[in-house]
């Protein structure tokens, strides 16, 4: 039987439904843990959830768009079953997701992409790109709850010291991969300079006016800015 | 933990009251991370578990399993590259969602391109102090919020298809594989960059370099994420300086 008729067959839906119903109800459970304790000693109301709401949903649909376009090429290599029991609570990213594959294939002794590329080769991947993620749940799992004691040991509750080593750690990770593709050059140097000054002038802009729900909008409106000022400025070559 | 409510500066045109207030310690503790541990556990085992059905049901209905060898090299190459994350990704993200956003962010990956700059919008929008307890539980709610959204978009994605995508002008669809992810990272860089101005050179520089010098993904990001915060460290216990409210 041809692998990529059984890559879209009902049981790899079925099983990718299964971890997204996991994925979704853990969400909802802690969504409503947070709402409920806001409202109770947080001193909010629904309105400012709403809100709070409201700037996630803008602010996702730009990465979930942008992870769409990418799966395409798990779609087109694999099937649209592969891609949503990955990608619906996949561990990894798209990009990753597309070594990993590679990786099985070549452990399989096949190349992904090409005709070398069997169902030995698929059965390969998935176990390997499924099992190989786990580290990241079960990490989660075993030593989630000695992170915050390890934090607050080194803050010592100085929350002065704990917006330290957010904004830190934040601008240490986004500063990495800003720099990473700003290295690149061409387009998408303009796209991390141009979002970073949209960005950065928007939610500036709110303060400005005392217009807080411009913040909801800010990254969304930045995301989208800095990619058409990319693409006008360098066109569709990177 | 610390104990009791916590006061801050106030923050302008949020939606925060003047004068910052935490939620109370015990409350937090209890009726919150409690709950939040308990079914964390449990539900990261579950899809740690649920990361096996695929191949079992491969071998069930179609006899077909891979053998030892093939799983064993593949198992070898992809771990070599995942390892390094798996120890790096949490520690480093931690601060910004705490013990909810952790769970779900290994749960359902794509941190640094959605979760994390959902749970900094949120943040922002609410005008709460990172590293508080309602920092946490609103950073918390951007990425439940991210994950709902997640999930009915892939499926529509992979219902559809190609149709969606195909439907968009070509310059469109470059634009969006090109220059997306790009202007993600500049966008959240220049959020956090009028939080800390004094971080942002030194944090290019850090990550910049290494760069330049071709040095690996997993080396570069630690050395990006510690350095940065050593010298935030140094900075704030030398000269007193910490990122402004909001």
């Amino acid at each position: 039987m041809d692998w990529k008729f059984i890559a879209n067959q009902p049981w790899l839906w079925i099983a990718g439904l299964i971890q997204a119903s996991i994925g979704a109800f853990q969400a909802w459970y802690f969504f409503r843990l947070g709402t409920r304790l806001l409202e109770k000693h947080g001193n909010y109301h629904r309105k400012e959830v709403g809100g709070i709401v409201r700037g996630a949903v803008i602010t996702s649909i730009g990465p979930i768009l942008a992870e769409i376009f990418v799966m395409l090429a798990l779609i087109i290599a694999i099937s649209p079953a592969y891609a949503w029991q990955r990608e619906g609570v996949g561990v990894g990213s798209v990009f990753t997701e597309l070594v990993q594959v590679s990786n099985a294939a070549v452990g399989a002794g096949q190349e992904f992409g090409t005709e070398s590329f069997n169902m030995m080769g698929f059965a390969t991947a998935m176990v390997v790109v499924n099992v190989s993620c786990i580290g990241w749940s079960l990490g989660a799992a075993f030593f989630t709850r000695y992170l915050g004691t390890a934090r607050e040991k080194i803050s010592r509750g100085d929350t002065r010291l704990l917006a330290v080593i957010s904004v830190a750690a934040t601008l240490g990770i986004f500063g990495y991969y800003a720099a990473n593709e700003a290295n690149k050059g061409g387009g998408r140097e303009i796209a991390v300079l141009a979002g970073a000054i949209l960005s950065a002038f928007l939610f500036k802009l709110a303060d400005w006016i005392h217009l807080p729900r411009l913040k909801e909008w800010a990254l969304g409106i930045a995301m989208f800015g800095g990619m058409m000022i990319a693409y006008l400025v360098h066109g569709g070559s990177q | 933990m610390s104990t009791g409510a916590v006061v801050s500066k106030p923050t302008a045109g949020t939606a925060e009251p003047a004068a910052f207030v935490d939620i109370p310690v015990g409350p937090y503790e209890t009726e919150y991370l409690k709950p939040v541990h308990r079914v964390g556990v449990i539900t990261t085992l579950a899809i740690s578990a649920a990361m096996f059905l695929p191949a079992i049901l491969l071998y069930l209905i179609y006899g077909v399993a891979a053998p030892w060898d093939a799983i064993l090299a593949g198992m070898g190459l992809a771990l070599t590259y995942a390892v390094p994350f798996f120890i790096i990704e949490p520690i480093s993200y931690y601060p910004i969602y705490g013990d909810a956003g952790n769970y779900m962010a290994m749960t359902t990956g794509n941190v640094s391109n959605l979760r994390l700059p959902c749970a900094a919008v949120a943040q922002a929008v609410a005008g709460v102090p990172e590293g508080t307890r309602k920092g946490a539980i609103i950073g918390m709610i951007g990425i439940a919020v991210s994950v709902f959204v997640g999930l009915i978009g892939v499926f529509i994605g992979a219902v559809a298809g190609g149709a969606i995508t195909s439907s968009f002008p070509v310059w469109l669809t470059d634009a969006f594989k090109l220059y997306l992810l790009p202007a993600v990272w500049g966008a959240v860089f220049g959020q956090f960059a009028l939080r800390g101005p004094y971080y942002v050179l030194p944090a290019l520089l850090i990550a910049g370099i290494p760069l330049l010098l071709k040095w690996p993904g997993y080396v570069v990001i630690p050395l990006a994420v510690f350095g940065t915060l050593a010298l935030a460290y140094f900075l704030y216990k030398k000269f007193n300086l910490a990122p402004k409210a909001g």
